[in-house]
């Protein structure tokens, strides 16, 4: 029981992963039926319209949250810091996993 | 136009500095990409950098909050907060002028205090209507929030600008029950009963002893508030909603009229919304969907496009929150109502305690509506206008045929609904524009001081407007010559001696600016 608390009190401290993050911060917008998937099937037919089926690259996911893009605002470090930023680009670059 | 005084290079630096000092050198942002963030995403000109600020603060309590604005007033250096930066089609995290710098209130997110009882909560300004609703949800707190649109937005932000939600909790200013605010001199002040100490009824009685002052910070540059006492709607038991589409635009009256009363006795006690077709439409696809035209999209069209989707020229819901017997006694004054006042039936649903919460008038979290800015294909960009109306429906078929005919003299397609209140209808419009395209964007722009100027004429005033434009709206409120905003003035330069909080919000301008002008 001892050791089985202990895990649970050590997984409590475990970041959420770069999955749990993108759903939570980015998918008002990037999961199925949102707002971001419905104009990326617009723009890029016949592509996946989902970001974590698109592979894109850390940098660029990284550039269009801090810059914004046609119709996504841009995301600020204060509301969105850098190092859980990185986490989700990594997320998304390697295919949503 | 003010003039705007000049910060050194030396003076912003030391200012920075200090804020490091205060805050930690990772939450000030003075670089390129720090600062672009602090713009109006949906922008109707055509350079929103030109706005961008200095630098920008994130501080994490009240206290860091008070050492920022000291060393900001000893520097003479402008801040313009922002609780979230989602006041979307108002300018979102822009200020309204350059050379100044954001105090970005979102990492102060915490939710002080819930209290299942009495129904309050007490929360910071970096809280979103989200963050909010996972709080009661997860820790099974039988009270529920009111929400605009969007739920992106802070519940704090969004209340003192007094925005609005769709319970009998959506008019959001008046359910704000005591303040924490730090002045611009930096000094901490409590209002009503929170002035007191040890009192256990700041969230609880409105107005303390002697002047009440929380509708002192809403919508103006008096003050930060750092907390918020807020009323929130005990879980009902059930809701019944009563959902009509009306197949005529000149339906709209007599409905308006039907429900006024409904409305004015306490039977409906949300915020129904007239939505014309267009803003349904828009909800679910681009305009290039429905009709691939140039030009404000023609009335056959609309009405085709309209029959298509199942929808009507005007939709609203009735919802009814509360006890179940009483919902169904009520819902039948609003279908008697309603019965003698236009040729079509209400579609209704049931929603119990315990059922998904998706089905019950409780504002779940959703972004869906932003998708309305990319009407026209996109990039989106969007401009609310939003004139107050009596509740009657001739006062609202004037408003909303004289706004209707200026859009379409300048080319959009009009996007609006009248938003029910308790004595008055807040007729929310927006120009909807692409971004990329700078003939049509100085139209709205050029749309926009039309509709200001000829509500004005019309006795017609907008309850909030884009940050570009404040001036102008605050001189439509002109009575005895300008006295409100003289007055206005005068409590600015009273509370603000060194002029150093929001410049130019909702027109009202510190004297060193004025001076300068």
């Amino acid at each position: 029981m001892a050791i089985l608390l202990m895990l649970a009190a050590a997984a409590a401290q475990v970041p959420p992963d770069g999955h749990a993050l993108f759903n939570e911060r980015c998918g008002g917008c990037h999961l199925q039926g949102g707002f971001g998937t419905m104009a990326i099937a617009r723009s890029h037919s016949g592509e996946p319209a989902l970001l974590a089926e698109r592979h894109p690259a850390a940098d660029l996911v990284r550039a269009v949250v801090r810059n914004g893009f046609r119709s996504m605002p841009p995301i600020r470090r204060a509301e969105l810091d850098d190092a859980t930023l990185g986490r989700i680009a990594s997320y998304l670059a390697e295919g949503g996993k | 136009m003010m003039s705007m005084p000049i910060v050194s290079p030396a003076a912003l630096r030391r200012t920075l500095q200090a804020f490091e000092r205060i805050v930690g050198p990772d939450h000030v942002y003075a670089d390129v990409e720090g600062r672009h963030g602090y713009t109006d995403a949906f922008s109707p000109f055509d350079d929103p950098a030109a706005q961008e600020p200095l630098a920008a603060v994130a501080p994490a309590s009240a206290e860091e909050v008070q050492a920022i604005v000291r060393i900001a007033a000893e520097q003479g250096i402008a801040l313009w907060p922002i609780s979230r930066g989602k006041n979307f089609g108002y300018g979102g995290a822009s200020p309204r002028i350059p050379g100044i710098v954001m105090l970005d209130l979102v990492r102060m997110n915490r939710i002080i205090e819930v209290d299942p009882d009495m129904g309050y909560a007490i929360l910071e300004p970096g809280v979103g209507f989200d963050d909010l609703y996972h709080y009661l949800i997860d820790h099974r707190i039988p009270l529920w929030t009111s929400a605009p649109a969007h739920t992106w937005g802070s519940v704090v932000g969004n209340a003192l600008e007094r925005g609005v939600g769709y319970t009998p909790y959506g008019e959001h200013a008046a359910q704000v029950c005591g303040l924490e605010v730090v002045l611009p001199t930096g000094e901490l002040v409590r209002t009503g009963m929170g002035a007191m100490p040890g009192s256990k009824a700041w969230p609880l009685f409105k107005y303390g002893f002697g002047p009440s002052w929380d509708g002192m910070f809403m919508q103006s540059n008096f003050g930060i508030v750092t907390k918020m006492g807020l009323w929130l709607m005990p879980e009902p038991e059930a809701t019944l909603n009563l959902s009509m589409s009306l197949p005529r635009v000149e339906d709209l009256p007599a409905a308006i009229d039907a429900l006024r009363p409904l409305k004015v006795s306490g039977v409906v006690q949300a915020n129904p919304s007239f939505g014309n077709a267009i803003r349904t439409l828009a909800t679910r696809n681009i305009r290039s969907s429905y009709w691939d035209g140039k030009g404000v999209m023609p009335q056959d069209a609309l009405d085709a496009a309209a029959a298509k989707a199942g929808i009507g020229q005007w939709n609203f819901s009735v919802r009814l929150f509360g006890y179940e017997k009483v919902n169904e006694f009520n819902a039948g004054l609003v279908r008697d109502a309603f019965a003698k006042a236009v040729k079509v039936d209400f579609k209704e649903s049931r929603w119990h305690r315990g059922e998904d919460l998706r089905h019950s008038g409780s504002p779940v979290p959703s972004l869906s509506v932003l998708r309305i800015v990319d009407w026209l294909g996109g990039p989106g960009g969007h401009l609310t206008f939003s004139p107050i109306s009596p509740f009657r429906g001739d006062e609202a078929w004037k408003q909303y045929q004289t706004t209707r005919a200026l859009y379409e003299r300048h080319g959009f397609d009009y996007y609006g609904g009248f938003t029910a209140g308790e004595r008055y209808l807040n007729h929310i419009t927006m120009i909807v524009f692409n971004r990329d395209d700078a003939e049509m964007t100085a139209r709205a722009r050029t749309l926009f001081k039309a509709l200001i100027a000829t509500a004005a004429a019309n006795g017609w005033g907008e309850y909030r407007t884009h940050i570009q434009w404040y001036d102008q709206v605050a001189q439509t409120y002109s009575f005895n010559k300008g006295a409100l905003g003289r007055m206005n003035q005068a409590v600015k330069d009273a509370l603000d001696p060194k002029g150093i909080l929001a410049p130019g919000k909702m027109g009202i301008w510190p004297r060193r600016y004025r001076e300068n002008g």
